[in-house]
């Protein structure tokens, strides 16, 4: 097999296997702060900021390795 | 599995190459109607060793004009799917039909060449090499997305100080907002303040809220002119967003106090064995913060518009597989699909500028924190929480 194939498919893999960790990262974390926000709405505020911010981690996390994903694809 | 590389590579004019369109280039793209070229300004360092300016009205006086000449790169998708398409012959009936199309697609590229004195796409795309062995030293070309984001620079220019001056002749101060104008925008810049910056940064809120603003603008302005036809997204190239997180990253580091230096070098109430492990992981966690910060705008802004130009792309993918009835067939779907993401992306562009600015002021907020060691701490917690409360009842 061409060398090159298998690079593509590791790339697609890959961004297959980056979007399945943030997608249960990010759903593991906005399950319980919705819940939270509704059993008390007066901390909403507070639990969406605090969620934004880790979501944000988690996504960063997934965005450097749909990178490397985009440059074994692009390469 | 082939087929859509081949439709990308036999596509010369319509361009539905989705990362081609995205990506940045010299000229608007004005679709049906033509291309605006952009000036190009170069530094060239001659054969002599001297340096010297060189400015063009577009890229085809520079080329035209003999000056420079272009280096046509060959992109290495096309080569790619040339390749499958030499393993794929023999193997399926549709694949001669192809070929046809490629070779049809460059014969008519060539064609264009001859006859008129427009470039090619291909030679508008292409490195631009320095006449007479001497080489580029800087490349200032004004580019389409350095061309939006001074749109976008201009708009909130325009926006802000005209709102500025109302509040300085006092409408708003010492009445209530007026028009439509003034009532939106500050609605926007009251939820920066109260939500953003005041939670995070406390007292010092005042003397970062001016870059917080500014940059939640700039951002929400450049990601909302990629929306509008014939716009293209500042933010979705790296550059833009590199230089804009380096302006947190600064801020960062000039706000930080002793404790946040002495929190990365020597980090208080660990074992001393551990320290010198930390140290370095926590010197990489400066940098990798504003990176993250970078990438992550960058990213989203990209990947909206890719799966708006891939869903559109479906259309002809369908078309040139199954002939032009399937292409008919598809393209509701794909456009209503299309008109889904078209509307996420409307809510990730106010998204990303949030995060972009909440981020921001977290990092600056981690930087600039007196931190309280032993039992203050809790109780310090406590009141800034309390704080806090009180802040988003009243």
């Amino acid at each position: 097999m061409d060398p090159s194939a298998l690079a593509y498919l590791g790339a697609g893999l890959g961004a297959g296997l980056v979007a399945l960790g943030a997608g249960l990262g990010i759903g593991l974390l906005a399950g319980p702060a919705m819940e939270g926000s509704a059993r008390q709405p007066e901390a909403a505020g507070d639990i969406r900021t605090s969620m934004i911010i880790a979501a944000a981690l988690i996504e960063g996390v997934a965005l450097f390795g749909l990178v490397i994903c985009i440059i074994l694809a692009i390469k | 599995m082939v087929s859509p590389r081949v439709v990308l590579a036999s596509d010369e004019e319509g361009g539905f190459d989705a990362l081609h369109h995205s990506a940045n280039a010299y000229y608007l793209d004005f679709a049906p109607f033509g291309k605006m070229e952009l000036p190009r300004i170069f530094v060239v360092q001659r054969e002599d060793g001297s340096y010297g300016l060189e400015l063009f009205r577009s890229t085809t006086s520079a080329i035209r004009t003999g000056h420079f000449t272009v280096e046509l790169v060959k992109d290495t998708h096309e080569e790619a799917a040339e390749d499958l398409l030499g393993e794929s012959i023999g193997q399926g009936e549709s694949a001669p039909v192809h070929q046809e199309q490629v070779v049809h697609a460059e014969a008519e590229g060539d064609g264009h060449a001859a006859d008129s004195g427009k470039l090619t796409l291909a030679e508008l795309e292409g490195h631009l090499l320095a006449p007479n062995g001497g080489h580029i030293v800087l490349d200032l070309s004004i580019s389409r997305h350095l061309f939006f984001a001074w749109i976008a620079m201009g708009i909130v220019l325009f926006l802000m100080t005209r709102l500025a001056g109302m509040y300085k002749r006092g409408i708003g101060r010492s009445t209530a907002p007026r028009g439509l104008f003034q009532n939106l925008f500050e609605t926007i810049i009251l939820f920066v303040r109260d939500e953003i910056a005041r939670p995070n940064l406390g007292d010092k809120a005042n003397k970062y809220l001016p870059y917080l603003l500014t940059a939640f603008f700039f951002i929400l302005t450049s990601n909302l002119l990629g929306l509008v036809p014939f716009g293209a997204t500042a933010t979705s190239n790296l550059m833009v967003t590199v230089v804009l997180a380096t302006f947190t990253f600064i801020l960062t580091q000039l706000g930080g106090t002793k404790d946040y230096w002495m929190h990365i070098f020597w980090p208080p109430g660990i074992p001393t064995f551990v320290k010198p492990i930390l140290m370095p992981v926590e010197l990489l966690g400066i940098f990798t913060k504003p990176i993250a910060l970078a990438i992550r705008l960058f990213a989203n802004m990209t990947a909206g518009h890719l799966v708006i130009l891939s869903l559109i792309g479906l259309i002809f993918s369908f078309a040139s597989l199954f002939g032009s009835g399937a292409g008919f067939g598809v393209a509701p779907v794909s456009v209503a699909f299309a008109l889904f993401v078209y509307m996420l992306e409307l809510l990730v562009s106010l998204i990303q500028a949030y995060v972009f600015t909440m981020l921001s002021a977290l990092f600056i907020s981690m930087a600039i924190q007196e931190h309280h060691h032993d039992h203050d701490e809790a109780h310090h917690g406590d009141e800034h929480v309390s704080a806090h409360t009180e802040a988003i009842s009243a």
